[in-house]
């Protein structure tokens, strides 16, 4: 009926030559018209102009968001006469955190016990049993060692009773951003507010971690090539990471139950990887446009190139030799000499040396061990070889030292340095010996003299912004600075083919 | 503060690493490599004893090494002198005097030996003219640093190839020249030697180091220093190619550094950015100066021996197509006793030396598969086709290059005047800011027959020539400092002349002969110097560039550098700010390249003088267009534009005068076009108005670059496609429907009917009167609209379709395109066309406007129903006609 009616002639009604009402009337028949239309063109277009989807999210798009933190002004009055007594009034509120942290290797200074093939029992390695090439052992030494430990309240010995109390969990020396330094023994340091200390808390900055990690071996850049003062404010030739993205050491070495991520290989006999930070955590696997780039991924760590040298701002320290400690061979200067730890060499812009790495130990120095004093002794060796095909081209700091062992023993001598009877004071190798016997119960013949150690400090850190990488040349050419042959290739793998 | 890098004690812990573990990598010491030779400097080539002319060892003789004798104990030398183009330098395939193809007159060969170049100007004279430029044994000397020995330079002066300047480290050809040029002939080998400590220069002569031999009067191993020609070894003579890890340093400018003056060409693995250069930009310039050799290549990797079995190609001439290996090929031992020191080799537009080789080395697209990294550029093969690899590759050059040289006028120093390209400030120093400069593309004719566009340089000369009893000859060196200066100062008539601001001095800028009275004044010098005839002469030399190759990140990459108005291709390269006037410079020496072009005075004080070279046989989409065809397209938009206008304002003029007075009769709604229908014409009426625009954008990107250009052709292509497929099933729907009957005017009365529609418009529209033609289903169109449908339908839709097709197979079926008249007509036809649809669109809608509303015909073809005013001619076949609802 309705269409009958619509389609007969009837009278011309005048209507507004523009109303439009025809199509206002059945909008939902032309509307659908156009949409169906506009698809039938618009679909085929996506769909053949659509580019390939890039599978890698850029790392530059996933950058944590680093907030605001909670003011303590008011949370944290004050006054406090002890360290114990902020982490008392921390407690209060954070009730669980002190037992965390008392679980961890920044407290207990000790990896988890590993077994080791050629020794009887298992191992662990910290600071707390085991010496290095620098300052040689931490324990005996508490006086000084201390101030970077995360606790309060230590004795020299072995005792370390301290590190049964929950209060000696020193909250600032992480949190604090400002007024805190710690001093003997592990304690605040002399004449520190700790309330302006404990209002200032926030999540830890790189000057946090840097307090101890950037002064390792007991100076700035003095333990690691790749770790110093210049990462505070860091450019970002120095550190594209921290530099350019302004990340913070907690971005990578993110923590769980303050459980950080991310294990040194000196103090850890194996690592499994999932403890590891790792570059392909935020970084695509292949992320070269270059294919012949990604071709090396399979033997070459992703720190071989992107981190050209080491030391780029500040020196650090290559070589120390403890033998002419105390002879006043000259003035004391920072860099060269001092008559309390002897000789150093200190260099910038330090090419790395390159070896197979696994991520772990071939070889951890255990207190005891004998050496042989005619040749360097490693203090820990890098595990791989070309042959491993976990193992990939990393490098290394090697830290040189002449350190005390005894002769008759054959083996490496630790030395008390700090306190009132330390060699520090008295400039009496063999007192430092006999206190050292006395504390920590290693046995001193009486005859001593100094042999070369060598330790390997991994470099992983100062990324350098790719346009610095290091280039084909670098390696590959009469110029090149890896030892093909060393590393066991028959010669050039350009010429020669990869293993 | 800063330390030593690894101090010395460092070997001694390494070595005692390396015993105590075998994966301990020793740090390299650079200071070690420095000082005496290491324990096996040459590890294959076993050790030998130097022998004299007589074959006797120098040791006993003291005698000059003969380095044929030498190394032919065990190498075919005779076959390696005879075998090289390097000891040849076009000697042996030079002609008399005017019998050369060479593009000089005076020129006899087009090697060194016989040619002629402004940039060095002195002249090898032939034997028997009047004025000697050059004798022969003066040549030698002259070109002392760039003669191998062997060919000519031993015919002349009884210079051996010297095998220690390309396979030995770090040999002095410093002290070789300094001994040719003192015409020390016979020591000038071993004088090469120096600084090896095999031989010492004494007093009177040159002593050889006894503890440089063994008892047996052999060299020590760590004296054996013979290797494959490294990239020092060939810069010697060729250019700048720097491998040391220090920075590289260079001001340029040195035409010791052939390649690298005339062309700016850098031959380093260094990142730009990281070398000691003075470089506009240059932190952004992270990337090698050379990729091949960041990758590791050298230059003997690409210009090989040709009888290398490691690398000779196969696939020469002298095989079958069939075969695509043949391992028939010589033995190392028989390679190494006769290598041919004939190299592969390009097709550089200057040296045409050892034509046959021309192109004998391996290609781009031979090492690389270029279509598999290019995947991403749309039209790879017809890009591939048209354009070089190192006219995306070799983007920029960023060292200074030479511009011009102008012969025609002296400096104090009896220096010709030159201008450098790329740089800022003339110290010649390194704080001379480095610009760089992007490189003129021209078309390079390549050995298969294709042709592309290049890039290269263009080198700009003017000279004096005069004529000589035996021919014309550019004026020698030493006639012209006679024309210029008199005891070692100008001449006071060239000061007068030349001295522009009167202060009796001449400075660099005054020495240009740009007035007729000028050059005539030192014409008439030369003239009293007894030279016949004295002109003006200028020319250009295109230079190749080659080198300096730059991976995808830093290529050009972005449609635009080319498909816009300041494309690269046919872009203008500056030929000199300077230089004589009243003498064209024309193009020499380019074989291999076409070097049409305008060559243009510029604007500013008339004195730069410009080469825009011409794209023969491209059409650069976005930057080529024929004017008269955009002309004539907008003037036909623009004329419908008015004429709808002004119809339209008087219809609208008119309507206000006879305000509702509308046509007797009724309305009539008719189901007038199909589901179908009304689909098809919204379809490509979004695909031709997306065509247009998009069109527009490729056309114009110097208008619409903001849209994307890249993008534009993207969705062009492919809404083209959709328009075409639309229009083919549209044609099976009309087809099979019959519908098609509505578009193809009825011959008879055709005429009349299209008249009365044309006096409607006219005339009728105004007056209200009813359209003489009435709109049913079966007949929709008046015979205008089919006329003219008929033609954009059956015309110019096909032809649009057509031509597009054309161009979207550029590539796929070439031969079409080709025979269609190739991109340079069927583009700027497409473009036509384009313009007479655009010009339809808009007579079109405003058409649809004439129905009983303006909207009527609009909202019709929305919903499908018309509105027909009923008049007393209708026909009245649609009512009987059964008719769908609304939507169906």
């Amino acid at each position: 009926m309705r269409q009958r009616e619509r389609s007969s002639v009837r009278p011309h009604r005048a209507r507004s030559a523009f109303s439009g009402a025809v199509i206002v009337k059945n909008i939902r028949i032309w509307l659908t018209g156009l949409i169906v239309t506009i698809a039938a063109i618009a679909l085929p277009v996506m769909v053949f102009s659509s580019k390939p989807v890039q599978a890698n999210v850029s790392p530059a798009d996933v950058l944590p968001v680093h907030v605001t933190h909670t003011s303590h002004v008011d949370l944290m009055p004050g006054p406090y006469a002890t360290g114990q007594e902020v982490t008392r009034a921390c407690l209060t509120c954070h009730p669980n955190e002190a037992t965390e942290v008392m679980a961890t290797s920044h407290w207990t200074w000790e990896s988890q016990p590993f077994t080791i093939e050629g020794r009887e029992e298992p191992v662990t390695i910290g600071k707390i049993n085991q010496i290095n090439n620098f300052c040689v052992s931490a324990i005996g030494n508490q006086k000084s060692c201390t101030s970077c430990h995360v606790g309060y309240g230590w004795e020299e010995g072995t005792a370390n009773a301290n590190l049964e109390v929950a209060e000696n969990v020193d909250c600032l020396v992480c949190h604090a951003q400002g007024g805190y330094a710690k001093g003997s023994y592990g304690n605040p340091a002399e004449g520190i507010d700790l309330a302006v200390a404990a209002q200032s808390v926030a999540a830890p900055s790189r000057d946090n971690c840097g307090a101890c990690h950037f002064d390792g071996g007991g100076g700035n850049g003095v333990k690691h090539g790749d770790l110093d003062s210049s990462l505070s404010y860091p450019v970002a030739e120095t550190d594209v990471h921290m530099g350019e993205l302004n990340l913070l050491c907690t971005d990578c070495h993110s923590t769980h139950d303050h459980e950080i991520k991310g294990r040194l290989v000196a103090d850890n006999y194996v690592v499994a990887p999932e403890e590891q930070v790792a570059c392909t955590d935020c970084h695509a696997a292949d992320v070269h446009t270059d294919e012949r780039l990604n071709t090396h991924l399979d033997a070459v760590a992703c720190q071989t190139c992107h981190i050209p040298s080491m030391a780029t701002q500040n020196p650090t320290k290559m070589y120390w030799d403890w033998s002419t400690a105390g002879l006043e061979l000259q003035e004391d200067e920072h860099y060269t000499y001092l008559k309390i730890k002897g000789s150093f060499e200190y260099a910038t812009n330090v090419q790395p040396d390159y070896l197979w790495f696994n991520g772990n130990l071939a070889y951890r120095y255990l207190l005891g061990d004998t050496i042989d004093p005619t040749r360097p002794t490693m203090i820990n060796l890098p595990a791989g070889a070309i042959d491993d095909p976990t193992a990939k081209i990393f490098p290394f700091k090697i830290h040189v030292a002449k350190q005390p062992y005894d002769t008759v023993h054959d083996y490496l001598l630790a030395p008390i340095t700090a306190g009132p009877n330390g060699y520090w004071t008295t400039f009496d190798w063999d007192n430092a010996f006999r206190l050292a016997e006395e504390r920590m119960g290693l046995a001193y013949s009486g005859e001593y003299s100094f042999t070369e150690t060598w330790m390997y400090w991994p470099t992983t850190h100062m990324v350098q912004p790719s346009e610095n990488a290091l280039q084909c040349t670098d390696c590959h050419s009469a110029n090149g600075r890896l030892d093909w042959e060393a590393l066991g290739y028959p010669g050039d793998p350009m010429d020669w083919g990869g293993r | 503060m800063r330390l030593p890098r690894t101090p010395v004690w460092m070997i001694g812990f390494a070595a005692a690493g390396l015993a105590l573990t075998a994966v301990v990598a020793v740090p390299v010491v650079w200071a070690g490599l420095a000082s005496a030779p290491a324990e096996q400097a040459s590890p294959m080539h076993p050790t030998y004893p130097l022998l004299d002319a007589q074959g006797l060892n120098v040791l006993e003789s003291g005698a000059p090494v003969s380095t044929m004798k030498t190394c032919g104990t065990c190498h075919d030398t005779d076959y390696i002198a005879a075998h090289s183009f390097h000891a040849d330098l076009g000697a042996s395939e030079s002609l008399p005097v005017g019998q050369s193809a060479a593009s000089q007159p005076w020129e006899r060969s087009t090697g060194l030996y016989g040619n002629w170049d402004p940039l060095t100007y002195r002249f090898l004279s032939p034997a028997g003219d009047s004025r000697i430029d050059l004798t022969p044994t003066e040549w030698v000397q002259l070109n002392a640093t760039r003669i191998v020995g062997g060919g000519p330079a031993e015919a002349i002066a009884g210079l051996e190839m010297n095998c220690f300047l390309c396979h030995t480290t770090n040999p002095s050809n410093a002290e070789r020249a300094a001994a040719i040029s003192t015409g020390d002939f016979a020591w000038a080998n071993t004088a090469s030697l120096l600084g090896s400590g095999i031989v010492s220069q004494t007093g009177t002569g040159y002593a050889y180091n006894p503890a440089a031999f063994t008892a047996e009067g052999e060299l020590q191993p760590a004296y054996v220093m013979i290797h494959d020609p490294s990239n020092a070894n060939c810069a010697q003579c060729h250019g700048l190619a720097h491998s040391s890890p220090e920075p590289l340093t260079t001001a340029g400018r040195d035409l010791d550094l052939w390649q690298t003056a005339t062309t700016g060409q850098i031959v380093s693995p260094q990142k730009i950015s990281q070398s000691g250069m003075n470089l506009a930009d240059k932190a952004e310039l992270a990337w090698a100066w050379d990729l091949h050799a960041e990758r590791g290549l050298t230059c003997v990797d690409c210009h090989y021996s040709l009888n290398n079995p490691v690398l000779v190609q196969t696939g020469s001439k002298s095989q079958p197509d069939g075969i695509l290996f043949d391992p028939r090929r010589l033995e190392f031992g028989e390679y190494l006793q006769r290598p041919s020191h004939q190299f592969a080799r390009g097709q550089s537009a200057q040296y045409a030396v050892a034509t046959d080789l021309e192109s004998a080395m391996r290609r781009c697209e031979t090492c690389h598969e270029t279509a598999e990294t290019h995947a991403w550029l749309p039209y790879t093969e017809q890009h591939m086709n048209a354009v070089a690899c190192e006219t995306c590759h070799i983007p920029e050059i960023h060292a200074p290059a030479v511009q011009s040289v102008d012969w025609t006028v002296l400096t104090a120093g009896a220096e010709p005047v030159v201008e450098w390209r790329g740089v800022e400030g003339d110290s010649g120093t390194l704080s001379d800011l480095i610009t760089g400069y992007q490189p003129v593309l021209l078309t390079r004719t390549n050995v298969d027959g294709g042709s592309a566009v290049a890039p290269y340089n263009l080198v700009t000369a003017w000279y004096w020539v005069y004529d000589d009893p035996a021919g014309p000859r550019p004026v020698r060196l030493e006639d012209l400092q006679a024309a210029y200066f008199t005891g070692g100062a100008y001449k006071p008539e060239i000061i007068r002349a030349l001295d522009t601001d009167g202060d009796g001095a001449l400075v660099e800028a005054e020495l240009r002969l740009d007035t007729p009275e000028k050059q005539s004044v030192v014409a008439g010098q030369l003239t009293a110097l007894g030279l016949q005839n004295p002109r003006l002469s200028g020319e250009v030399q295109p230079y190749s560039i080659n080198h300096g190759v730059v991976r995808g990140e830093a290529a050009l990459r972005e449609c635009v550098t080319c498909h816009s108005d300041e494309s690269r291709i046919g872009a203008a390269l500056t030929l000199s700010t300077g230089g004589p006037t009243g003498v064209e410079p024309v193009f020499v020496g380019a074989a291999s390249a076409l070097t049409d072009g305008t060559v243009a005075r510029g604007a500013a004080g008339g004195s730069t003088l410009t080469f825009a070279p011409a794209t023969i046989g491209l059409y650069q989409f976005g930057h080529d267009r024929v004017d008269w065809v955009d002309g004539f397209g907008l003037l036909a938009v623009l004329g419908v534009l008015v004429g709808v206008s002004v119809h339209g304002g008087l219809r609208v003029a008119t309507a206000l005068r006879q305000k509702h007075a509308h046509p007797a009769g009724s309305i009539k709604r008719v189901y007038m076009y199909s589901v179908y229908e009304r689909f098809w014409h919204w379809f490509q009426t979004f695909a031709i108005l997306l065509l247009t625009f998009t069109g527009l954008v490729i056309h114009r990107p110097d208008l619409l670059g903001w849209v994307g250009f890249a993008q534009s052709v993207v969705v062009h292509n492919i809404v083209a496609v959709l328009l075409a497929l639309n229009a083919a099933l549209s044609l099976f729907y009309h087809l099979v429907s019959g519908e098609i009957q509505t578009f193809i005017p009825r011959p008879y009365g055709f005429f009349d009917q299209a008249i009365v529609q044309t006096k409607f418009y006219l005339r009728g529209l105004f007056k209200n009167e009813p359209h003489p033609f009435e709109k049913t289903r079966e007949k929709k169109l008046n015979p205008l609209q089919q006329i003219t449908y008929f033609g954009i339908l059956n015309v110019l839709l096909p032809l649009q379709i057509l031509t597009g097709a054309a161009m979207l197979g550029v590539q796929t079926f070439p031969q079409v395109s080709t025979w269609l008249g190739g991109l340079p007509f069927l583009a700027p036809f497409h473009s036509l066309v384009a313009w007479m649809f655009a010009a339809f669109i808009i007579m079109h809608v405003y058409l649809t406007t004439t129905g009983h509303t303006p909207l009527a015909n609009i909202e019709a073809m929305m919903v499908g129903w018309d509105e027909v005013p009923v008049n007393g001619e209708t026909h009245g076949a649609a009512d009987s006609a059964p008719q769908p609802a609304p939507g169906d």
